[in-house]
């Protein structure tokens, strides 16, 4: 049966490559597919812009400003550097709270997820302080610590730490049993079962926390700099919006959301390099 | 993690209980040793005002308001993004046309456009609604994509060779196959719309459980805020609960929900 396989494989190739030729013709040339491609997926942002863009362009209503009026207010304050300032002051704080959650989550996680009782014990409380809406500890903690740097800080790390902590009890409890038993056998020391066996494990499941988290602390920066705040793109908002200068209110919201867009996007490239072991394994 | 369910752990329910009382002890300690703001309260101080939180009449219509707003605009981001995502979900086209919008919109921090919105609608009920269906609509919506895009091939070329009709096919193929994935979004947005009611009413002065925790912080009555709080933390940990349980139960054929 292989043997006719074999033989019969050429000349189905072939086959199937005469069959294939005229539709080759007929498809565009590559770098016609790859235009097409992009064109089938940018034609609606453009779209939106556009009627966007016409619908407002007449507009009376103060609070609907021209998309036009938006922009160039945007790439006014873009190139004066009122915007570049608090966009650094913002996104210091947001990758603080993010290093501290991240550091925090995935030490928890990974004692918890190892010790099966002490998991059990306080997991109520997790599962309570997790669902504390992130937007009300603002107040609070702004409210005791000031409107400094610091407490934006730590109202971005708490708000961000839980989904790390959570993922990385998964990862560690999905660590394969033959695996661990494995490292129980050789008798791999502690510190090198934790950082050799389990973290690696773990690290798909912990990436994919903080990929959650990363949202979170973006609106949590920018919560915290709209309730009281001194710089950064939250205050430029309010600011601008207290002040009734509406065009540069809009932008701001908008570059808010530009920079979140873009920030998923630079994470799921880090992800890919982080995990490309994994990606290339092929596992699911 | 899953809580387990064999109900009547005794030993267990006392840990618990032992581990809660000992954060509350720590917290006491750390208040009397002077390292946290003069103004956070005692757990005495606490305990009461959630006693009296629960009595008073305001805190009642607060928690009403908030949620009426939570799960109105929660439906109508249920609604919206069911109906959506199964459209885009199922015609690869549109698909393909509206990923970056969808990925956009996703990413958004809603909350970042609270002035915008403020100056459209006012710092209203009907705004607040409005925001809340705005930020729970992505994950309803791009887990319902998720679901009618992700059709066994093997169900396909059957539906095709049979030629079952479109509509049959829709409710008999399509729907089961995406609900698995709609009843997470579903419940991933209920969580999102508790959090983003409470933060519409932390920053405008839309009344609420959120309105009510700055009135109190701005006030001094830093017991009452902490009480407040409480309890928004209590209603986002049963909503979540309660979905959990009922997914489990709606969905208990569907083994893959289970992950």
């Amino acid at each position: 049966m292989t043997e006719t396989a074999l033989r019969s494989a050429p000349k189905l190739e072939t086959a199937a490559r005469a069959r294939r030729r005229p539709k080759a013709q007929r498809v565009r040339s590559r770098p016609a597919r790859i235009v097409l491609d992009v064109l089938q997926r940018t034609w609606l942002i453009v779209v939106v812009f556009a009627v966007w863009w016409i619908a407002t362009a007449e507009s009376t209503n103060v609070f609907i400003p021209s998309l036009e009026s938006i922009l160039v207010s945007l790439f006014r304050d873009l190139s004066n550097g009122v915007i570049a300032s608090g966009a650094a002051y913002s996104l210091g704080n947001l990758a603080a709270g993010l290093l501290i959650a991240v550091a925090v989550g995935i030490i928890g996680g990974l004692i918890l997820g190892e010790t099966k009782r002490l998991r059990e014990i306080v997991d109520p409380v997790i599962h309570f302080f997790r669902s504390i809406p992130q937007a009300a500890l603002v107040p609070l903690i702004i409210g005791a610590f000031g409107i400094g740097q610091g407490p934006k800080i730590y109202t971005i790390a708490f708000a961000c730490m839980w989904p790390v902590l959570l993922n990385t009890i998964d990862g560690v409890l999905g660590v394969e049993p033959t695996i661990r038993k494995f490292s129980k056998v050789y008798r791999i020391p502690r510190g090198l079962h934790f950082r050799k066996v389990v973290l690696p494990a773990a690290l798909p499941q912990i990436v994919a926390g903080v990929r959650v988290a990363l949202p979170i602390g973006i609106t949590v920066m920018v919560v915290s700099e709209l309730f009281a705040a001194n710089k950064g793109l939250g205050f430029y908002i309010l600011n601008s919006s207290a002040t009734f200068m509406v065009p540069e209110t809009w932008a701001g919201a908008l570059l808010v959301g530009v920079i979140g867009y873009i920030l998923s996007l630079l994470f799921i490239v880090l992800e890919r390099r982080i995990l490309s072991w994994y990606f290339k394994s092929g596992a699911k | 993690m899953k809580t387990s369910t064999k109900s009547l752990d005794w030993g267990l329910t006392t840990q618990r209980l032992l581990a809660v009382a000992a954060l509350l002890a720590i917290w006491q300690v750390v208040i009397w040793s002077g390292t946290l703001p003069s103004m956070t309260p005692g757990v005495a101080a606490l305990a009461s005002s959630i006693g009296a939180a629960l009595t008073s009449a305001t805190f009642w219509s607060a928690l009403a308001q908030t949620m009426t707003a939570a799960v109105s605009g929660w439906l109508i981001a249920v609604a919206a993004g069911t109906v959506l995502g199964l459209l885009i979900g199922s015609v690869r086209a549109l698909d393909r046309s509206t990923s970056i919008l969808i990925d956009f919109g996703r990413s958004f921090p809603v909350l970042a456009l609270m002035p915008v919105v403020i100056m459209l609608l006012g710092a209203t009920a009907k705004m607040e609604t409005v925001v809340v269906a705005l930020s729970c609509l992505w994950p309803v919506l791009v887990q319902t994509i998720y679901g009618a895009r992700r059709m066994d091939s093997a169900v396909v070329d059957t539906v095709r060779i049979f030629q079952i009709p479109a509509l049959l096919r829709f409710r008999r193929v399509l729907l089961p196959s995406a609900t698995p994935f709609i009843a997470t979004g579903i419940r991933i947005s209920a969580s999102i719309a508790i959090l983003v009611a409470v933060g519409v009413e932390v920053l405008s002065q839309t009344p609420g459980i959120g309105r009510q925790i700055t009135l109190a912080q701005q006030d001094q009555r830093w017991d009452s805020a902490f009480a407040y709080l409480f309890f928004a933390g209590l209603v986002g940990w049963s909503i979540a609960s309660l979905l959990n349980f009922a997914e489990g139960r709606i969905l208990k054929w569907n083994r893959q929900t289970n992950d």
